[in-house]
């Protein structure tokens, strides 16, 4: 297999008021013909810059600083943008993270393939064109692509438009396909299939890959090599069996380990600590030792070199130095134990707090029809307890919540909290002010949820001045930098907005803001979806950790199997606005009854990594 | 079903301009009547003041005016479907012929100068937006934001000072020069000047816009996969985010239409030019009830006939706006 990409050196740093932000720092890589390389790292670790700057889509205010790019051996460093046009869908082409947004949506996708072919075989005839469109369609797998042709994007599901944006993708048969996190905006079911997809395709036409993600299980699956970045460095490089048998950087251990799949019955999900470093002035030693748990005094005085451990194996830790050699390094072990859970089983059957029974909620959608989106579905929820709410999007989890919570006033059935129906207007107006404090909620993103423009101890403080709550501990200020403490925060954040924090930081806060009214239910809508795997780890311990100082009942909804599995005492499933099936956590994914749930679990990317790769590279 | 919708739309459009059309008319015939100021003033000049009672009354009684407001409405609704608008009282000859005079240089001036806003703002926002942020953009940009903040009147003014008065280059008044009404050149001289004022006072806003519009959906997703393609600068721009800004600059023009046209009465009156500005204004001030009402029906079915065709062009250029659709599309972004 010859090189086809090689880079050399490469940094890239961002000119921007606040100084300049190196967001990738001297990386270098190689991907041969045919061969799939995913890069794996936490949000900002520069994974994404890395590839843009290669394909040249960055903004005016990036620029190369060092290094070279290689294709196929000629430099392409200094191409202009006419050039770029040229191996642009020729040479490379991209699949990006959100399908909703990335497809023109005045368009009908045939258009928009249409227009890929056409731009590389300007000869081609209409008829040609057509043909080669609906060839497209049918090679990603669409259904009557005649049809689907001549639909626009917002006519087509999340699953489908990343479908489209692969055909557009593999219009001119390119040699080094790009994919910025193509799964990561879509379901569990679908995230199986297109990976599948992915992989058929790249198979059949025996094309390079780069694969960007930051699910370690995704590239388990989908990758020959691994290379984990961090704060714009590589940090290890390597086959994804080596990394994943033998991984050797503390920083792959911390992603690793940070799997709610491989959590096998811990109490606590491990959390690599603190967070990323900015950019702007990267720390002098290596950027990963504030963070490691296994530093050596040199890590904060100089960046490690890259070691080698195999000929295809490399990692920049000093750990691998020979001075190193004689310490006892104590490897954390991966494997899934069977350790039976100590998971705080409910006492006795307590008191049912919340009680849905057979809520329905119909959306018209015109005239005439209209889209039934919960049907039928009750549950009960116990004081105390943790309920979990899965199914894809779609199904109806989130109309659930907003039912439960008023938001929408459900068409059919009731809602029983505490003995007050609160479906019913006149009892929700007497109970007013308790249903408010007492139930609180937690939205999936922390961007929109918060005000952009309130401060964070205004945000912490309104609901109690909404509900003229008298705080117990002085002054609101006081109330808010307690609670703000208490989600692990420190009280120095209660003057900045929320734009100057972290994903991590703002959903901190949004449960801080729900928790501050002291409420007996909480219900959270996703609430680590838009994390980073090692934040969501972080976001859930708080979860499990305040659930159990503060015995609220709660409501989780996601679509992370894994980490319900971990976090929940009972689950439900949703599918198509019903609830398939409920039982307790274990015994749902140790036994799914209902067929749905038996797909949900099976298209799971756990990453089994102690046989599941070799395995897999045979079957190739 | 398809074309049975399309009816359906059609249909209700058509419904939807003709109440319009009423609610406007009911309005400004209510409103006109309850403003301070006497009719006859406008009919019978000062003896109006100098009027018996009783001859006043003969007089209101011949004008239709002693009737309650709504029996002297539905007379006027029954006289206008009969083609009659009535006469106006300040020049004593039918309306119909007296706006029909006029309307043909309004609409020449207005109609001319619309299409330039409309062709001329594209073009420079397109222009401001190729070359973001660097001198050709700030200049305009700058140039723009200073004679936008000029007043017509003003620039019409120093319009007629420069060329008209001191180069001599333009006439400074009328639509053509005594005895060449046919003269196609002399015409043009005419219109050169008041044209140039409502184009430059309403261009950099329109072109503002364009900009903008054009600035945020380069930076769109979108267009991050066009670049992918393979698809050049002008290809991403011409083909995709200008496409996606048409229809918000088709409505926005459309509500531009009343704005150009007030601005064309302004411009009118300044430059004495035979148009229907200057008889709205008048018809206004004088209490000239007829002439009133069949001018600003006439511009109100104007403003509203450009809004409902915007409207039905953006739809066809973007599927989201499509109404059978839209309600949908905003349920299921809720879930």
């Amino acid at each position: 297999m010859s090189e086809l990409l090689e880079v050399r050196n490469l940094s890239v740093s961002f000119d921007t008021p606040a100084g300049e932000i190196q967001a990738v720092r001297d990386v270098s890589l190689t991907v041969k013909t045919g061969e799939v390389l995913a890069i794996v790292g936490e949000t900002g670790c520069g994974k994404s810059v890395l590839c843009k700057s290669i394909l040249r889509l960055l903004p005016d205010i990036a620029s190369i600083k060092t290094g070279r790019i290689l294709l196929n051996g000629a430099d392409i460093t200094d191409y202009r943008e006419r050039d770029m046009c040229r191996l642009r869908g020729r040479v490379f082409a991209m699949v990006f993270q959100n399908p909703m947004t990335v497809l023109n949506p005045s368009l009908s996708v045939g258009a928009q393939i249409a227009e890929a072919v056409k731009i590389h075989s300007p000869g081609m005839t209409r008829l040609a064109v057509e043909q080669r469109t609906l060839e497209l369609l049918r090679l990603v797998k669409i259904d009557h692509p005649e049809e689907r042709c001549k639909q626009y994007p917002a006519h087509l599901s999340g699953g489908m438009r990343q479908r489209c944006v692969l055909a557009i993708a593999l219009a001119a048969e390119p040699e080094l396909l790009f994919a910025d996190e193509p799964t990561t905006a879509l379901d569990v079911t679908i995230q199986a299939q297109i990976l599948e997809l992915f992989r058929e395709v790249q198979a059949k036409l025996h094309m390079a890959a780069i694969f960007v993600t930051h699910d370690l299980s995704v590239a388990a699956m989908a990758a020959d090599r691994v290379a984990v970045m961090y704060a714009g460095k590589i940090v290890e490089i390597g086959t994804t069996e080596e990394i994943f048998r033998n991984p050797r950087h503390p920083y792959t251990w911390g992603l690793m380990r940070a799997l709610p799949a491989l959590a096998g019955g811990r109490r606590r999900l491990y959390a690599i600590p603190g967070m990323p470093p900015t950019l702007i002035d990267p720390p002098k030693g290596d950027a990963f030792a504030c963070r490691n748990e296994y530093a050596l005094a040199i890590d904060y005085e100089e960046q490690p070199p890259m070691f080698p451990v195999t000929e295809t194996h490399f990692a920049a830790t000093w750990l691998l130095d020979e001075r190193a050699k004689g310490l006892e390094i104590p490897v954390p072990d991966f494997g899934c134990s069977d350790a039976e859970e100590e998971r705080g089983e409910l006492a006795a059957e307590p008191d049912i707090l919340l009680d849905v029974q057979h809520l329905t909620h119909v959306f018209p959608l015109s005239k005439k029809e209209t889209l039934t989106a919960v049907d039928d579905v009750s549950f009960q929820i116990r004081k105390g307890e943790i309920f979990g709410l899965i199914g894809e999007s779609g199904s109806g989890k989130s109309t659930v919540a907003r039912c439960i919570m008023n938001v929408y006033r459900p068409t059919g059935g009731s809602i029983i909290w505490q003995g007050i129906n609160v479906c019913n207007p006149k009892a929700f107006h007497t109970h007013k002010k308790l249903l408010q404090s007492a139930r609180q909620i937690i939205f999936q993103d922390a961007d929109d949820s918060l005000n952009p423009r309130k401060k964070v101890c205004d945000i912490i403080m309104e609901p109690m001045k909404l509900q003229h709550v008298r705080p117990p501990r002085g002054t609101m200020r006081a109330e808010a930098a307690f609670w703000l403490q208490r989600v692990g925060m420190d009280a120095a954040y209660l003057d900045q907005y929320p734009s100057a924090l972290s994903g991590g930081q703002r959903q901190r806060i949004a449960i801080a803001r729900a928790l501050s009214m002291e409420p007996t239910f909480l219900v959270a809508d996703e609430p680590v979806a838009a994390l980073d795997v090692s934040m969501q780890a972080q976001v859930v311990n708080l979860f499990k950790q305040l659930q159990e100082e503060l015995g609220f009942s709660f409501l989780f909804i996601a679509h992370d199997l894994a980490m319900v599995r971990f976090l929940c005492n009972r689950v439900g499933v949703m599918h198509q606005g019903r609830l398939v099936e409920t039982a307790s956590a274990e015994e749902l994914f140790r036994h799914p009854k209902h067929p749905y749930t038996r797909r949900l679990i099976e298209s799971m990317p756990i990453p089994d990594f102690s046989w599941g790769v070799s395995e897999r590279r045979q079957d190739r | 079903m398809n074309s049975k919708r399309r009816i359906e739309g059609l249909a209700q459009r058509v419904l939807f301009f003709l109440a319009s059309v009423f609610v406007l008319s009911v309005l400004v015939f209510y409103v006109s009547r309850l403003a301070p100021g006497d009719p006859l003033v406008s009919y019978y000049g000062d003896r109006a003041e100098k009027m018996s009672p009783e001859e006043r009354e003969w007089a209101e009684d011949k004008l239709g005016l002693n009737a309650p407001i709504h029996v002297q409405y539905i007379c006027w609704l029954q006289n206008a479907f009969r083609g009659d608008f009535g006469i106006s009282y300040k020049y004593k000859m039918d309306v119909k012929e007296l706006v029909g005079g006029r309307i043909g240089n309004t609409l020449l001036l207005g109609g001319i100068g619309f299409v330039l806003i409309f062709v001329l703002a594209l073009a420079l926002g397109v222009c401001c937006a190729w070359h973001e942020e660097r001198l050709a953009d700030r200049m305009i940009c700058r140039i723009g934001t200073i004679t936008s903040c000029i007043p017509e009147f003003w620039l019409s003014l120093a319009g007629i000072l420069i060329f008209a008065v001191t180069l001599r280059w333009l006439p400074s008044s009328g639509a053509y020069s005594i005895g060449k009404e046919n003269d196609l050149g002399d015409r043009v001289r005419h219109l050169i000047l008041p044209l140039s004022v409502i184009v430059i006072s309403h261009l950099w806003y329109y072109a503002y816009m364009v900009r903008n519009k054009l600035l945020e959906e380069v930076r769109a997703e979108y267009v991050l996969l066009a670049r992918m393609k393979g698809l050049n600068k002008r290809q991403v721009l011409f083909g995709h985010c200008l496409r996606n800004v048409m229809p918000a600059y088709f409505s926005l023009m459309a509500l531009a239409v009343p704005h150009v046209l007030g601005g064309t009465y302004i411009v009118e009156t300044v430059f004495s030019y035979p148009g229907i500005g200057t008889l709205t204004y008048e018809s206004a001030r004088y209490q000239d009830y007829n002439l009133l009402m069949l001018l600003s029906l006439f511009t109100g079915i104007i403003v509203i006939f450009c809004n409902v065709s915007a409207q039905m062009v953006s739809e066809r250029i973007d599927p989201r706006l499509r109404m059978d659709d839209q309600r949908r599309y905003e349920e299921v972004d809720r879930l």
